[in-house]
């Protein structure tokens, strides 16, 4: 049973993006990106990143301000309408060392015919511009919620906040960026399960790596 | 400019637009990763969850490959599935049979040991025991389905009925996902009613395992059509029933998987055996095959 498209459908749903946002845009500028990647699971004794593919729009509404909207496109295969609402919002600049700071509060929405479902996510980062702006790094803090109190069958859902601390690099062109971005999914949560993840603390979470290119207009 | 981000913004909405036509349930199948032409039992090579030794070895008369027809209900055409008997099937209508429902990997021949490890309980060959590759798995023509689990057990359960067998002397038993069709045919039973029920690492729900592995409380249906409930269906099962489950298990976890399938059960009397140190796949020997066998017995004979 431990198989890719199961993998690649049920892995930590919270896993299938890298931060969409750190840095706000400039005001009134667009951008699309593309991210591809996800968990690294266990794929015929080769382990392999989950090809999770995700489309994202972006406009700068101003020029700390970044509004978002983004499309599971993986999800999207299973019939899922699975899409994320979002804004950037940087809240310090960077002063030397002492990075810049910004907030991604996001609604995730996930909906098939009768069934829906609402995740609420609040993203806290730290990016270092350097190389002369053509760079920047970036730390976070990813956080999932988790509404339901039941999960199936009555029982307790036994998790409500999902951690996700990741680390990446976003190369900074004129009309292009391109981004890694690592992670630790769900680390406080147990990866027990019939997906066989990757992890770098043995029995929780999933070790996940992500690529994306945007484009900005 | 305005090209590419009109022509992204299209294939959005076109991606957003396609059917959804990916489902998990075939992923439920797990059949001949490693393929077989016939069937090999004692002398099969290839992966095993564990090896017996000698001293179970069942004596090549006491075995027989069965051919069965199995046709779940709404198929035009009945499918040839094969399973095998281990026991004196002269003597079905006398003996108490273990139906043992394997596991989602390759076939038979994988699972060998496990009923060969079954024909021993008490004494060698005490009680038969009957195996059946699932539509789709060894020699078994077709493709993997849930109503074909349940048509396919069902056919093995036609086939011993026809030898014999009676419900007080059937015994149920599961492994993994081999727990879905021992399940349905003790709450719903169709040729014969069992006797008693007895799982090892068994699921939930099809839900349960979306939600074990995406953390989150996620709907079933967001990636599967499987209907599989163990742990509403055991409400309706009021035989004896028997549960076993590795307590180290990280593929199907004891607490959201099998202890769901046990408190749930409100029948007449049951048994629990949680194994420390033990996975999903190595309960018999991480237990010691004595061990195991005597708690199959106690269970069976009781």
């Amino acid at each position: 049973m431990k198989n890719i498209l199961l993998a690649s459908a049920v892995c930590f749903l919270c896993s299938c993006a890298p931060t969409r946002f750190v840095k706000p845009l400039a005001k009134k500028q667009q951008a699309v990106n593309f991210s591809l990647g996800g968990p690294v699971i266990d794929y015929k004794s080769v382990p392999i990143p989950m090809p999770f593919i995700t489309a994202t729009y972006g406009y700068g509404i101003d020029s700390s301000l970044t509004g978002f909207a983004s499309l599971n496109i993986t999800s999207a295969l299973y019939g899922n309408l699975q899409l994320e609402l979002g804004a950037t919002k940087q809240l310090l600049k960077q002063k030397g060392g002492i990075p810049a700071i910004s907030i991604n509060p996001v609604l995730n929405i996930i909906y098939r015919k009768n069934e829906a479902r609402l995740y609420p996510q609040l993203d806290v980062n730290a990016f270092w511009d350097h190389n002369n702006g053509r760079s920047f790094f970036y730390v976070g803090l990813c956080n999932w919620f988790e509404l339901q109190s039941k999960r199936t069958l009555d029982e307790d859902q036994p998790h409500h906040w999902i951690l996700t601390p990741m680390i990446g690099e976003t190369l900074v062109r004129k009309k292009w960026n391109y981004n890694i971005e690592a992670k630790m999914v769900a680390a406080n949560v147990s990866n027990a399960s019939v997906v066989d993840y990757k992890s770098l603390i043995n029995k929780h979470g999933a070790f996940g790596i992500y690529f994306g290119v945007t484009r900005k207009f | 400019m305005k090209k590419i981000f009109y022509t992204s913004i299209m294939c959005i909405a076109i991606i957003a637009l396609l059917p959804g036509c990916l489902r998990l349930d075939d992923n439920l199948f797990n059949a001949n990763k490693n393929k077989i032409s016939e069937y090999k039992l004692d002398d099969y090579t290839g992966d095993t969850d564990f090896r017996l030794d000698g001293s179970y070895k069942i004596p090549t008369n006491l075995v027989r490959i069965v051919p069965l027809i199995s046709q779940a209900s709404g198929e035009a055409a009945p499918t040839k599935i094969f399973g095998v008997y281990i026991g004196d099937v002269s003597k079905i209508a006398i003996d108490t049979v273990i139906m043992y429902c394997h596991g989602n990997k390759d076939h038979m021949d994988f699972y060998w040991p496990r009923a060969q490890l079954l024909a021993n309980t008490k004494s060698k060959n005490h009680y038969g025991v009957m195996m059946v590759d699932y539509r789709g798995y060894g020699l078994s023509e077709g493709k993997p389905t849930e109503n074909g689990l349940y048509a396919d057990v069902d056919a093995a359960l036609q086939w011993l009925k026809s030898n014999g067998l009676n419900n007080n002397r059937l015994v149920m038993y599961g492994f993994s996902l081999g727990t879905a069709p021992a399940v349905k045919l003790t709450a719903e039973p169709r040729s014969l009613t069992p006797s008693k029920l007895m799982l090892e690492a068994p699921m939930a729900s099809a839900q349960a395992m979306v939600q074990d592995a995406s953390g989150l409380a996620l709907a079933g249906s967001f990636f599967t059509n499987l209907t599989i409930i163990n742990a509403e269906l055991i409400k309706k099962v009021q035989q004896p029933f028997f549960w076993i489950h590795g307590v180290d298990d990280s593929f199907l976890p004891i607490n959201s998987q099998g202890e769901v399938v046990y408190k749930n059960y409100q029948g007449t009397y049951k048994v629990a055996y949680r194994i420390p140190g033990a996975g999903h796949s190595n309960v018999p020997n991480t237990m010691g095959f004595q061990n195991y066998l005597k708690a199959v017995g106690d269970f069976i004979a009781k």
